[in-house]
């Protein structure tokens, strides 16, 4: 059996059933089944996810003191090795940490993303090809070929708007990961690559079926949501905490509109909140009433003087700054 | 430095689209064969001899030598990419070609149906005459002064044979890859909506329609009042041609034997009151034409996906292996004809006792002497 056969075995060909499987569940929409197990994949791994998260974390981190030793131990790459290594020990990070998680996940992204190759069955070769990896399960044979057509897509062919999600979402995703580096020179980098997979993953889905590129960002919404758990915004803090700020400060100016046209109101009601005993005392024959703007406070009775508030207008207002 | 710098990190830039291309080639298109290249079969007609080759190409040999005559292109279709999971660029021709007359129609993937002139390969009309339908994967079939095909839109279609210009449509429920058939005054076809219709020629009303669990990619067989014809169900069926009510259904899959079965994808062929009916599981069952019942059944060891055919009273079957085995109709066993080691998937073509297999792989046409056993002539494209 050559490593095709051993590959189509235990990886490919039980994707591809459960997909088949999913579908039959799903109405036969194959956009749902899409979507519904790159969820289910994804949760299985959310363990390996998890872990390659934490170690990612932790070696950005030590990236200071890594740019430190590099620093200090430029010409001696025997020294600077060995420093490393230590500083690796000390902190309890492996740089393996990172690897490893991503490495066992690969292939069944790797086995997820042929086997929505292969169902979407762009041509008739790749229908007639579908039969020979069923398994003996009456529903697979019968609810082939599945419905292609998802929202306003043809999953087997390409679309634009899709396209564009792909790319929105990747660079989401890649940004949130991607360290605040204070090296000029990393910074071009890291910029750079903020922009190119994004763009590259753009480009692939306005030429491959839409299916694909909906794989595309049903997985990277679900990474964006595992990454905000586990690490928060990360370097798009600052990019939400503009955002939130720009709507605070126009529900800032909303609510002072609001404030500025509900004055008079306010005074109404002010004016409302009068004592039961004023309308007594009002009547009284010594008393000065009618004309409140010239009275100046003197046609209310003492203890109401003190409760009463300074007049909003002209006495309020700050002098002018010459 | 600074300049030595720069030229390092380009150089690591640039890595990343090259791993990420090589990532996308491993992953997605090693042996995804996302290219339609078609497995039109060969018609016969007097000396000329008519097929589509898999790179968009209606070609004319000589049937007696195998010599080319002529050669078109068809039009390739607008779409394209970069990768290999995008739709192809050539056309792929998945219908036989028909010949009526001084015309052969061949259907092809860019959604267009040709009429060419036999003798000089001159195009005489095409339909649409602007701009094109769905993807049409099923040949055409001709009946008295129209012809019909289906097409991925789901409906089937009656042309004027004359003029190009459409008699009717017919709206089913999903796509449409088989090749229809006509018997009498009767159209039958099958669609991905799991029905089999039986269609009026003269105007498209329906007759009537049978509905299995799965759908129908194969060319109907009718044969003695009764319609066969198997589905992705994994069952073979015969229906009662006048109104279309089940007479027997025959499953491919069979438990006792731990037999999964697999899609009925070929059509099958009726000889001596017995249905010889090939399956993607790699079988040819032989069934009893008016009970169903089984009366033998050979195992090829590869699917088929080629139709069979019937020459004289031989009935020749090809695995997709490209092994082609001869079943003697009247004691049906089964010999070995000769292996051509390439894959095979067009239907096959017999006429005065030679039968034409058109290969997927390195694209060549047999002409086999099944009698002799012998080759007697092959074309291969360059």
């Amino acid at each position: 059996m050559d490593i095709g056969a051993i590959w189509d075995l235990i990886a490919l060909n039980p994707m591809i059933n459960s997909m088949v499987w999913l579908s039959s569940i799903l109405f036969g929409s194959f956009g749902l089944t899409i979507i519904a197990l790159t969820l289910v994949v994804r949760g299985l791994m959310y363990p390996l996810t998890i872990k390659q998260l934490h170690a990612t974390r932790a070696m950005q981190a030590l990236q200071p003191k890594m740019a430190e030793l590099k620093k200090k131990h430029a010409k001696d790459k025997q020294k600077l090795g060995q420093e490393q290594m230590k500083l690796y020990k000390e902190s309890g990070v492996s740089p393996a940490g990172c690897l490893l998680p991503m490495l066992i996940q690969m292939p069944i992204w790797i086995a997820l993303y042929m086997a929505i190759i292969r169902v979407l069955a762009v041509t008739p070769e790749d229908f007639l090809n579908l039969s020979q990896r069923l398994y003996d399960l009456p529903v697979l044979y019968s609810i082939l070929p599945l419905e292609n057509q998802f929202l306003w897509m043809d999953l087997s062919r390409p679309d634009f708007f899709l396209a564009l999600l792909v790319g929105g979402t990747m660079w989401l995703q890649q940004k949130m990961v991607t360290p605040v580096a204070t090296d000029p020179k990393q910074q071009a980098q890291g910029r750079m690559m903020l922009i190119m997979m994004p763009l590259m993953f753009t480009f692939f889905s306005i030429t491959f079926p839409s299916g694909l590129a909906l794989y595309w960002v049903a997985s990277a919404i679900i990474t964006i949501g595992i990454q905000y758990f586990v690490a928060g915004w990360g370097s798009l803090k600052p990019t939400i905490e503009g955002i939130s700020r720009l709507f605070r400060r126009e529900e800032k100016y909303t609510r002072r509109i609001a404030e500025a046209e509900k004055v008079p109101a306010e005074v109404a009601v002010e004016a409302d909140i009068v004592p039961e005993d004023i309308e007594q005392e009002e009547v009284l024959p010594d008393a000065r009433g009618g004309d409140k703007r010239q009275d100046r406070e003197r046609g209310y009775p003492d203890r109401l003087r003190t409760a009463r508030r300074r007049p909003r207008r002209g006495r309020g207002r700050r002098p002018k700054r010459r | 430095m600074f300049r030595r710098n720069k030229i390092l990190s380009v150089k690591r830039l640039l890595l990343i689209p090259v791993l990420l291309l090589v990532v996308l080639a491993i992953s997605g298109c090693l042996g995804a064969g996302t290219r339609s290249l078609g497995w039109s079969g060969v018609a016969v007609s007097g000396g000329d001899l008519f097929f589509g080759s898999m790179d968009g190409k209606l070609i004319a040999l000589d049937s007696s030598s195998g010599n080319p005559r002529w050669q078109v292109s068809l039009e390739g279709s607008a779409e394209g990419g970069i990768g290999c999971a995008a739709p192809a660029a050539g056309v792929g021709i998945y219908g036989t070609p028909l010949v009526a007359g001084d015309l052969v129609f061949v259907s092809a993937y860019n959604g267009r149906l040709y009429a060419i002139n036999a003798d000089s390969g001159a195009l005489r009309w095409v339909y649409p005459h602007e701009g094109n339908l769905e993807p049409i994967a099923g040949g055409p079939a001709l009946a008295g002064d129209k012809v019909y095909f289906g097409s991925f839109d789901g409906k089937v279609y009656a042309l004027n044979v004359a003029t190009g210009e459409k008699e009717w449509q017919f709206e089913t429920g999903d796509e449409i890859w088989s090749t229809p058939v006509v018997d009498g005054d009767r159209l039958y076809i099958g669609s991905f909506d799991n029905k089999l219709y039986a269609l009026d020629t003269e105007d498209g009303s329906q007759v009537w329609t049978f509905e299995a669990d799965g759908a129908f990619v194969s060319m109907p067989l009718v044969y003695n009042g009764t319609v066969y014809v198997g589905s992705f169900d994994r069952y073979f069926y015969a229906l009662n041609a006048a109104d279309g009510s089940l007479l027997w259904s025959f499953p491919a899959s069979d438990e006792e034997q731990s037999r999964p079965g697999s899609w009925f994808w070929a059509s099958a062929v009726a000889y001596n009151n017995a249905i010889y009916a090939p399956c993607l599981d790699g079988w040819v069952y032989v069934l009893d034409a008016e009970s169903g019942l089984k009366i033998t059944e050979f195992d090829l060891g590869s699917p088929v996906a080629a139709s069979p055919v019937l020459a004289g009273s031989y009935i020749v079957v090809a695995a997709e292996d490209g092994r082609l085995h001869i079943i003697d109709g009247d004691s049906n066993e089964i010999r070995p004809l000769t292996d051509l080691a390439l894959k095979v998937v067009a239907p096959l073509v017999a006429s005065e006792g030679i039968v034409y297999v058109h290969t997927q792989e390195d694209e060549t046409v047999y002409a086999l002497d099944p009698e002799a056993r012998l080759v007697v002539w092959s074309f291969t494209l360059q």
